[in-house]
């Protein structure tokens, strides 16, 4: 303990203890944090290799982030210590040993950064051997039961256990733990005709699924227990979104083969797959997407060949780049997810009909298109809050296997697949070709992208909610939550969340404030309008057609054709010779003609409509262009580790420092000024003018919901009623009534801008923890 | 508002596809024969004309298109459409010269007749009997027209076809160029008035030396070209060199840059192979030594034919990379689409990039780093010797990377330096293609990758490097129609006299108002320039631009290869005896080492855009200028997306910030003076209108919707087979309805 009197402070976590330090050391800065080098001291704990600038101040006590700074890197996420001497490089592995004095150590992390730190001619000998050694012995990436006991040095102590439990959830984000965000969801998308069913609540239909599920209002839950066997897992066909223009996306397993389908189940089965609708076009995931097997392989070479590793000396020469990039096939993977997710889109679009989403488990690709699908066409999804929530309804909460695809324990090697990186990516080609439509950043997606290799989150460390609610049940009862003002979801005995591991987003563990100002744009909108507009508007027509209970056609959308194979729905195509007759249905002639219409329609008019008419009142969907050169590297997640002296270059241009930044606040600061010189004149005149320009802004962004651009050519629009007619909306006012606090800061957060707004739109987008979330104590104070 | 939600397939918008063949359109409208004229430049001459023409918007086998007249022009090919299109008179960004249908004579690539579904290479003999039926026409600017012949009279398709092939694509002298009909309004007394210098004159040089502290000697004797004349008319060379008349000026090392340490930068031309060999000797000692001399007695000579691929390499490299772009049939660029970063790599034009500018970084070390004199040589020293200087000054001066700065860098290396532009660039559709080589446009790539990886150190735009390599195939600028220094007196004074109206003077390229207005000029403009603060006085003449020192001097590290001349100089000889031109002769470590420690220690300095810059080389770093080579394709447009939506936002911001200043100005100044403020808000220049744009602004404009699915899987091809799958179903639905009688058990 007597180091820290001497040395650079290291702001330690409750419980870790420093095993090494090195001093006069300089770390190499990646081109966004300015390029060149820092100097200051590393450290080496049970947690983390930490790096403390020289002239860092002494951070006081409640600063963030708490478990990583800015220049750390968790051990966990190291794949591998790489010592550089004068002429020759070695992996430093736990056991082996090193000849000679390293010069440079490399950490290169599984999260594809580098970490580059140089150590001067005045670093004691002894200090670099001892520290090399050290950070190659406790990392130990392979090794099973490391896990526990990184995990255990992260949050195990006491202070850090009763921290996070006081931690508060980010209240602007929906966390479909209870059936009240369901119905929120419900409610946001505009969805009638649905309800939230519990009959899984104690995971007894399925172990996979969530607690809750959203199925048609007319189907009972026990009627609905029926359907759960015909399906792969009791995955059954559950609602996901809609879109503004009535059309429900679904998800489900495949079909169970080998079941005697009763006449009972088969009307349940129809209701179930109609929902309200009376098409259905079921969208074939299972051959054309690349399976987990695939993506593993491609993600695998592509790190290769991005992390030009120096041990090996394996590098591809710069003029195969293109083609040894073409080789990995990611690039093929990222264009057929964001194509069928472009397809689903295009079909939404077209109305009324319910898009079913199958694939063999359900829990893979299923989750990467109905999410793609979401972001695409949904402007909520493109905020930080709109995102977390979707991440967890289409992936925590619907049982994506976290933990086998990630793989930490190094025990699952034959499930290991990032899926959810692939999806990422998908996101973030979207987010490269329609910047503006963003309110989060490339910063966000980086830091989405990182976090999944750190054991920490149990978002991630589960394989599907019940395992999450599980170990929260078995936790030992030694702190009890104190802010007791929590809300306890309906009917709910337990905590939701699992104290110990907190969940992903809370960005403060790991992010400081300055970084997380990153994760959204600078000039931007904050929360959207949700697209409400008109969902349940023409469906009158269709509810009467079908009260009578007919079900309607059924289509297959597979290898981006419709077919309508007689097989399609087990039951229908009937292998018992008394339902074959009564049960088939073929395609009607308008059915098809219907179909195609719409598709021609959707795929020739979007592009044009972008331009002719801007108003759109539907948000225009997000086409990614999905051909050669359109779809891109992600250089900023993946090539920023190269450490070729040349890709190091500091002045590349780089997003996160974005002049952007800079202007907008400096149009701000101007505004302010300019406003205060108003005060102090007795004219007005500008000042009566800065809300009027807000308006336009509003209206402009009501309309076709661009982020970025702000309505300044278009000022001479009158503005329009829609704004202000919404908040009235019939619909939506018995819920406002119920939730009073939740509503008031959505609505609140739906009218924050830059100009002239910004301290009410930070204190609402931005966590803040609460006051009697406390710091845990520095150990030297504590003990 | 709640009309608008109305049922999906009724809200559609109407879509713009034509089911009726155009054989229906020409039945049910009857064409108005009244005669459309081109609007013509002065000077401009009406050759041949033909209407109805059907121009095709895209070929995706729609057959859309529009109907128009076809002229032929001796300066352009136009197509006239017989409906009005308000969209041409919004647009910003309008080039004055030619508009969206019109195609310069010099900037035709090929022509494509199509016979009887078979698409052939139109060449000059081919024309004589039969016109095709559709005539597809490729530029160099890469745009692809296509217009159908078959609507027009027989005799009015031929001669149509005939006047644009023969004057396309038949080889023709220099005074046919349009820029000797050209009768613009020329203002000498403007033409003084730009900033960027043009080195047409001794002091323009005194200037430019004066700069650069060099110490060299300006050589005024080859002003009437005695000398010789492939020499510049003016140029200069180390001060130590008296005999410039032997071998007629041939080897001669003409001073390009100086370093502010004192190193220049050289190039010259081979010396012919001399039957005398003890003469050859000498004076290729002389010249050596004269360069040594210059600083430190030390030199470094670089054969960049050696190095580098050769402007035949180039020129096929290109060939095969812009195919890539030409696409007249959209359903092969979905082809072309799957193997697209191989055959991209395969063409090698990425890789001739990289190449060029590692070349220039290795002159650039040897500047910067070891202080040597450098001379690079070349058969003629005018193609890639123009290429590398150039490249090695802009990264080392950030004069160089101003708009003006830029300029007068083309001036002095390629233009006074006599670049063959006229060979390189066929301008005369020359049957002998070896001299073709899209030399300067590499230039131009060169920089662009520059640009994109550095891009607040650059004044200019992308824009603005698209349109001068768009310019290069307009033939009305001087700039770009000579081979030399001599070639442009020598022409310019044999036809003055026949012009009758004082000397000829054909408009320089930099005068950017003869084709875009000032709006559309500030495209050229880079909003993220980080500009020097408060030196950028840019009057010409008074080149307030002092370099800066990217590097501090090393004067302290003695250079290392300092006076190696004098001790190595005969082996310097045996080598060059045997090649001619040495490799690189002062390191004896590898340069790749050397290289990489060059990058480290510019890496470690702080980020200085007003100092030396270094490219990124590796594979992912070099990149496709999408700008210019996908512009003309929509199915590569981003709707209201790409990295034109930041730039709108930045402009939009920038100007919002100096308003808002303007406006606290004036406040401050005049608070008695109540004016109303709002008008300076409102007048804020509207410089982009934000979403409407695609990702290829300004090239691509809002008329070019997209008609293929964005999805590039063909849905609708797939879709015309669920018909037939529709029909076969019909007689089952038929027995399906009585089925449906039976409901399903309540």
């Amino acid at each position: 303990m007597d180091m820290y009197k001497t040395l650079p402070p290291l702001h330690n976590i409750s419980g870790e203890c420093v095993l090494q330090r090195a001093v006069l050391v300089r770390k190499k800065l990646s081109v966004k944090e300015g390029g060149g080098w820092l100097s200051g001291t590393l450290f080496c704990t049970h947690f983390r290799v930490a790096f403390v600038p020289q002239d860092s101040q002494r951070p006081d006590d409640n600063a963030d982030p708490v478990l990583l700074g800015d220049h750390d890197v968790a051990l966990a996420s190291i794949d591998k210590v790489v010592a550089v001497g004068p002429s020759r490089t070695k992996l430093v592995t736990p056991n082996g040993s090193l000849k000679f004095t390293p010069e440079e150590l490399v950490l290169y992390c599984r999260d594809l950064r580098v970490f580059c730190f140089l150590f001067d001619r005045l670093t004691p000998d002894a200090q670099v051997m001892e520290i090399t050694y050290t950070i190659a012995k406790t990392y130990q990436p392979l090794k099973a039961g490391t896990l526990l006991s990184f995990q255990n040095s992260a949050l195990g102590s006491v202070e850090m256990k009763q921290f996070l439990s006081n931690r508060r959830r980010d209240p602007n984000m929906n966390w479909f733990e209870c059936s009240a965000d369901w119905e929120q969801e419900l409610e946001r998308a505009g969805a009638t005709g649905w309800r939230v069913s519990s009959v899984n609540d104690r995971f007894e239909m399925s172990t996979s699924l969530n607690r809750f599920t959203v199925v048609p209002h007319r189907v009972l839950d026990t009627e609905l227990k029926k359907t759960f066997a015909h399906f792969n897992d009791g995955r059954i066909p559950r609602w996901c979104w809609r879109h503004p223009r009535g059309s429900d996306l679904l998800r489900m397993a495949s079909f169970q083969n080998n079941i005697y389908h009763e006449k009972d189940d088969i009307r349940n089965l129809e209701l179930v797959l109609f929902g309200g609708q009376q098409m259905c076009v079921i969208v074939d995931l299972g051959e054309e997407m690349p399976s987990p097997a695939d993506i593993q392989v491609a993600h695998t070479r592509l790190r290769t060949l991005c992390l030009g590793d120096i041990s090996s000396s394996v590098s591809v020469p710069d003029d195969k780049w293109l083609s040894t990039l073409e080789s990995t096939r990611w690039l093929d993977y990222i264009r057929c997810c964001l194509r069928k997710a472009a397809e689903v889109a295009c079909l939404l679009r077209g109305g009324h009909m319910t898009v079913v989403l199958q694939e063999l488990e359900d829990r893979d690709m299923n989750c990467v298109v109905s999410s793609l699908v979401q972001v695409m066409c949904d402007p909520h999804c493109r905020t930080v809050a709109g995102f977390q929530s979707l991440v967890q309804k289409e992936w925590i909460t619907a049982g994506h296997k976290f933990l086998s695809r990630i793989n930490y324990q190094r025990d699952c090697d034959k499930e290991e697949a990032p899926v959810f990186l692939l999806f990422l990516d998908c996101v973030w080609q979207l987010w490269s070709q329609y910047p503006a439509r963003f309110q989060l950043t490339e910063d966000y997606l980086l830091a989405l992208h990182d976090s999944v290799q750190l054991p920490l989150f149990s978002s991630f460390l589960a394989n599907s909610q019940r395992e999450r609610c599980r170990r929260s049940q078995h936790l030992p009862q030694s702190y009890t939550p104190v802010n007791g003002l929590r809300e306890l979801p309906m009917g709910e005995p337990e905590e939701p969340v699992d104290p110990p591991f907190p969940p992903v987003w809370d960005w403060a563990l790991q992010y400081s404030s300055s970084r997380r100002a990153r994760f959204t744009q600078p000039v931007s909108q904050a929360p959207c309008i949700p697209p409400v507009l008109n969902g349940n508007l023409n469906t009158n027509l269709e509810r009467s057609w079908h009260s009578d209970g007919l079900p309607g056609s059924v289509f297959l959308l597979s290898r981006s054709s419709f077919s309508n194979p007689s097989n399609l729905l087990p039951w229908r195509s009937g292998n018992s010779g008394s339902y074959w007759k009564s049960h088939r249905r073929a395609p009607s002639a308008e059915g098809l003609s219907g179909l195609e219409r719409l598709i021609r329609a959707c795929s020739l008019s979007d592009p044009s409509e972008n331009t002719t008419t801007l108003h759109d009142p539907f948000e225009p969907i997000l086409l990614p262009l999905l051909i050669g050169p359109c779809v891109r590297v992600w250089r900023g997640c993946y090539l920023r580790g190269a450490l070729h002296p040349q890709a190091f270059t500091h002045p590349m241009f780089s997003c996160s420092q974005h002049p952007l930044d800079q202007l907008a606040f400096e149009v701000q600061e101007l505004g302010e000024k300019l406003a205060q010189a108003s005060v102090r004149h007795p004219e007005h005149q500008t000042r009566q003018q800065e809300p009027r320009r807000l308006e336009s802004n509003l209206n402009q962004n009501a309309n076709n919901g661009t982020f970025l651009f702000s309505s300044r050519s278009s000022q001479h629009q009158p503005p329009a009623s829609r704004a202000t007619t919404r908040p009235t909306n019939p619909s939506r006012a018995p819920w406002t009534a119920s939730q009073p606090s939740r509503s008031a800061q959505r609505i609140s957060g739906k009218h924050t801008f830059l100009f002239g707004h910004q301290q009410e739109s930070q204190s609402v987008q931005r966590y803040i923890p609460s006051p009697s979330a406390k710091y845990p104590k520095h150990p030297s104070k504590t003990s | 508002m709640l009309s608008l939600g109305g049922g999906g397939a009724k809200s559609t918008k109407p879509s713009f596809v034509s089911y009726v063949t155009p054989e229906e359109i020409k039945l049910e409208k009857e064409l108005p024969k009244k005669e459309k004229h081109p609007d013509l430049l002065p000077g401009e001459v009406v050759f041949c004309s033909a209407n109805p023409i059907l121009k095709h918007t895209q070929d995706d086998h729609s057959q859309r298109g529009v109907f128009g007249t076809l002229f032929c022009t001796n300066f352009r090919v136009t197509f006239i459409s017989d409906e009005m299109s308000q969209e041409e008179t919004d647009r910003n960004f309008k080039n004055k010269l030619y508009g969206e249908n019109d195609i310069p004579l010099t900037c035709v690539d090929h022509i494509y007749g199509v016979y009887d579904e078979k698409r052939k290479l139109i060449t000059g003999g081919l024309v004589k009997n039969k016109y095709p039926s559709k005539m597809v026409i490729h530029c160099k600017d890469l745009r692809v027209f296509q217009f159908c012949l078959t609507y027009t009279n027989e005799e009015d398709a031929k001669k149509i076809f005939q006047g644009i092939a023969h004057h396309c694509l038949e080889e023709k002298s220099l005074k046919c160029l349009f820029a000797f009909s050209y009768e613009g309004t020329t203002r000498p007394d403007m033409q003084r008035k730009r900033d960027t210098i043009l080195f047409d004159s001794p002091e323009d040089w005194a200037e430019e030396m004066k700069r650069t502290k060099t110490k060299c000697r300006l050589v005024t004797e080859n002003e009437n070209f005695d000398l010789s004349q492939k020499l510049p008319k003016y140029f200069v060379i180390p001060s130590i060199i008296v005999d410039l008349s032997s071998h007629q000026g041939k080897g001669l090392p003409i001073w390009c840059w100086s370093h502010h340490s004192g190193c220049s930068l050289f190039k010259a031309s081979f010396l012919p192979v001399a039957q005398d060999d003890g003469d050859f000797q000498n004076h290729l000692d002389t010249m050596i030594n004269a360069v040594a001399h210059n600083y430190l007695y030390s030199v470094k000579t670089e054969d960049l034919t050696e190095s580098l691929p050769t402007i035949q390499d180039i020129q096929q490299s290109y060939n095969k990379f812009k195919q890539f772009f030409l696409i007249d049939n959209a359903t092969e660029f979905w082809l072309s689409d799957v193997k697209w970063f191989s055959s991209i790599e395969s063409s090698g034009w990425l890789d001739i990039i990289r190449q060029c500018l590692q070349k220039a970084v290795e002159v650039v070390e040897c500047l910067e780093k070891d202080n040597t004199n450098v001379l690079i040589t070349e058969e003629e020293g005018t193609d890639l010797c123009c290429l590398i200087s150039s490249l090695a000054q802009i990264m080392l001066d950030p004069y160089y990377r101003t708009l003006t700065g830029f300029q007068s860098l083309v001036q002095k290396e390629w233009v006074a330096g006599c670049h063959a532009f006229l060979d390189r660039c066929n301008h005369l559709h020359q049957k002998d293609k070896d001299c073709q080589s899209p030399v300067f446009l590499l230039f131009l790539e060169c920089v662009w990758q520059l640009v994109q990886q550095h891009v607040p150190a650059f004044q200019f735009s992308e824009t603005y490097l698209t349109v001068l390599s768009d310019s290069v195939h307009v033939p009305v600028f001087s700039t770009f129609l000579f081979n030399s220094g001599y070639h442009r007196e020598s022409f310019m004074k044999v036809e003055s006299p026949l012009a009758q109206s004082g000397p000829l003077s054909c408009p320089s390229v930099w005068d950017w108002s003869l084709q875009f207005n000032s709006k559309a000029q500030n495209f050229f403009l880079n909003p993220l320039y980080s500009e020097k603060v408060k030196q950028t006085v840019r009057k010409p003449h008074k080149h307030k631009h002092q370099r800066q020192l990217s590097l501090p001097s090393t004067a302290f590290k003695t250079p290392t290869k300092k006076g190696f001349f004098k001790d190595e100089a005969d082996s310097l000889k045996k080598i060059l005896r045997v090649k001619r031109i040495s490799r690189w002769m002062g390191s004896p470590d590898s340069p790749i080492a050397a290289t990489w420690e060059f990058y480290e220690s510019w890496q470690r300095r702080p980020l200085d855009y007003h100092g030396l810059l270094l490219p990124c080389l590796d594979g992912p770093a070099i990149r496709l200028w999408m700008q210019r080579y996908l512009r003309w394709i929509p199915e590569v447009h981003i709707m209201g997306g790409g990295s034109v939506a930041i730039t709108s936002k930045l402009m939009e911001l920038l100007a919002q910030v100096q308003d808002l200043k303007r406006v606290l100005e004036q406040r401050d100044s005049s608070q008695s003076a109540k004016l109303d403020k709002r008008t300076h808000l409102q007048h804020r220049p509207v410089l982009l209108g934000s979403a409407g744009h695609n990702s290829s602004f300004p090239f691509a404009y809002s008329r070019n919707r997209s008609f293929k699915p964005i999805i590039p899987t063909g849905l609708l091809q797939r879709i015309v087979l669920t018909d037939n799958l529709a029909s076969q179903g019909d007689d089952v639905s038929e027995f399906d309805k009585v089925a449906f009688s039976d409901p399903y058990d309540a």
